[in-house]
């Protein structure tokens, strides 16, 4: 009941955010946010799922070039954002089909080298504006502290039913039958667990809302390009926020997010600097932590298993 | 209940199941013996679904399965332990047997959840029931696989090897588990060991599979005291 309670009372502070500090935290504050849920949805895939992927800037460009294709013919552009998850959803149906028939390391350069067929696909449309990428419109009718504001309840939005929704799935008989298969596809399978079933709503899911954060950055930055929304390192940072905070539990990502987000504003001055420190810290992390920082230091906040006690 | 119909497999130049048939009748208890390599394992792998045979057809509750997958022969009715326990590590006892109850016996929520606490009991687990599975031993491992098994709630039980390791008491202990999960819901039983002992006391059927064929099939003292069974076992008597 506490926790409900204290959660509530986060959120509301963090709601009202703009009304309080104002402009100058918002910006950095949608930033984390979408770290927060990125890395959330990518535990939802590896953690649970046991599915190590280094494509899901696929969704977050699909995401964002959806966006811009539904702004285009005048729709809203935040009303775009669940059209574009459903989208990024509905194209990750037919792509798992290949993609789930590997497992392991295969699985994980085939998400990336879809990712660089889709991005390759951007590239060579001129109707999604080719190498140069596009501006997003329809956003002209909002004042733009206005725009801002919406912009970051966007994001607080995406983080927090990101958050709730993977724990909510985790700690039911979705979680129950993705830990198995995890564990161990074969014997989930002689356990009655559909496995490809339950890989393929792990994979669906993830995609959906990576799509939505996709284009949350799209109506943040107000411009996308291929090169830059469909680079892997999108899939290393998810990589390092959920390895770094606790694979498998629900706040490990949100952790890694903030641990993450923390490293990038002390370090971006430093350059190529920035790039080893993470390293360092990443490699440091899985030598004394292997379950995570949150895994070694946390309490659980959001239990998941079940126990008889 | 269940039917195999000539069926064939072999790995590379080794024949694990050579035009191999054989009828389970509902409720029947089967010990298979046989020695190493025999492919009494890749039989279980072959009726539940985890291997594909080359050639012939698996039948159960008078349909075709082969076609099926191991996850839907499970829904079906048919539960399986492994010989090298699998648990699921990363997960307590207690999950991995809710796991089994909600997918294999489709039991869910409640429903699940008493039936995982019932097995749990049955099989002596209910102390271990919040230990993670990676911190088992063997024993427990195994008595882990039966339990995940029971709790998929199987009209056909396949036990391999469950008893391997175990001291007379735990043997007698483990016997009388599965005596009271058939005595309650008439499951069918196919139970390979080497320890002879423990099935005698529970099978009125023994099957001897060597090279992929089965070479004995009836009483257990029969199939025990016949010339090509006895010759197979080369003076390591099977009794
Ligand atoms: N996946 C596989 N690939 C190749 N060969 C295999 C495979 N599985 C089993 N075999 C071989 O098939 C033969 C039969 O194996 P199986 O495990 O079925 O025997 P078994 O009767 O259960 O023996 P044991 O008493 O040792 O458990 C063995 O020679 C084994 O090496
Ligand atoms: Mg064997």
């Amino acid at each position: 009941m506490t926790r409900v309670i204290a959660a509530t009372v986060l959120l509301l502070a963090l709601a009202a955010v703009p009304y309080t500090l104002g402009p100058v935290a918002e910006q950095p504050l949608i930033g984390l946010f979408s770290l927060v849920a990125l890395a959330t949805l990518w535990n939802l895939l590896a953690g649970f799922a046991g599915l190590t992927s280094f494509g899901q800037q696929a969704y977050l460009g699909i995401g964002a070039y959806a966006l811009y294709l539904l702004a285009a013919r005048g729709l809203d552009p935040f009303l775009g954002i669940p059209l574009a998850a459903l989208v990024a959803g509905a194209v990750a149906v037919p792509v798992s089909f290949p993609v789930l028939r590997l497992s392991g390391g295969h699985f994980a350069v085939a998400t990336w080298v879809l990712a660089e067929i889709f991005r390759l696909a951007v590239t060579l449309s001129p109707a999604l504006g080719g190498n140069t990428g596009v501006a997003l419109p329809g956003l002209g009718g909002y004042e733009p502290l206005v725009r801002q504001a919406v912009t970051y309840w966007w994001a607080l939005g995406l983080a927090a039913c990101s958050v709730l929704g993977v724990w909510l799935l985790a700690r039911g008989g979705f979680g129950l039958r993705a830990r198995a298969v995890q564990s161990d596809p074969v014997a989930a399978a002689s356990s009655g667990v559909r496995v490809d079933r339950t890989r393929r709503w792990a994979y669906c899911l993830a995609a959906s809302g990576t799509g939505a954060v996709g284009a949350l950055l799209f109506v943040y930055t107000l411009y996308v390009q291929p090169g830059s929304i469909f680079g892997v390192q999108y899939s290393v940072s998810m990589m390092f926020m959920v390895l770094i905070g606790g694979i498998g539990t629900i706040e490990g990502p949100v952790a890694g997010a903030l641990i993450f987000f923390g490293l990038q504003q002390a370090l971006s001055g430093y350059g190529p600097w920035y790039l080893v420190l993470l390293g360092a810290v990443a490699i440091a992390v899985t030598l004394f932590a292997p379950r995570g920082l949150w895994g070694r230091l946390g309490r659980p906040v959001f239990p998941i298993g079940y126990r008889l006690e | 209940m269940l039917e195999l119909d000539r069926i064939t497999k072999r790995f590379g130049r080794v024949t694990v199941a050579d035009s191999l048939s054989l009828a389970v009748r509902p409720g029947e208890a089967v010990g298979v013996v046989g020695p190493n390599g025999a492919g009494k394992t890749s039989l279980f792998g072959i009726i539940s679904g985890d291997l594909a045979p080359d050639a012939g057809e698996v039948r159960f509750d008078g349909r075709p399965v082969t076609r099926l997958d191991a996850s839907a022969r499970c829904r079906l009715g048919i539960g399986r332990t492994y010989q090298v326990p699998r648990p699921f590590e990363g997960m307590t006892v207690l999950e991995n047997l809710l796991v089994a109850a909600e997918q294999g016996a489709g039991a869910r929520g409640r429903a699940g959840l008493s039936l995982a606490i019932r097995v749990l009991a049955e099989t002596g687990l209910t102390e271990l029931a919040d230990r993670p599975a990676e911190r088992l031993g063997l024993l427990h491992r195994k008595r882990l696989e039966l339990a995940r098994a029971l709790s998929t709630r199987p009209k056909l039980l396949l036990l391999d090897e469950v008893a391997g390791g175990l001291t007379d008491p735990e043997v007698t202990e483990l016997v009388e588990i599965i005596a009271t999960a058939r005595a309650r819901d008439g499951l069918a039983v196919i139970w390979i060991e080497h320890v002879v002992r423990a099935l005698t006391g529970t099978v009125d059927r023994l099957l001897c599979l060597a090279a992929g064929r089965i070479i004995g099939d009836g009483r257990p003292e029969e199939v025990l005291a016949a010339p090509a069974v006895r010759e197979v076992f080369l003076g390591t008597d099977p009794r």
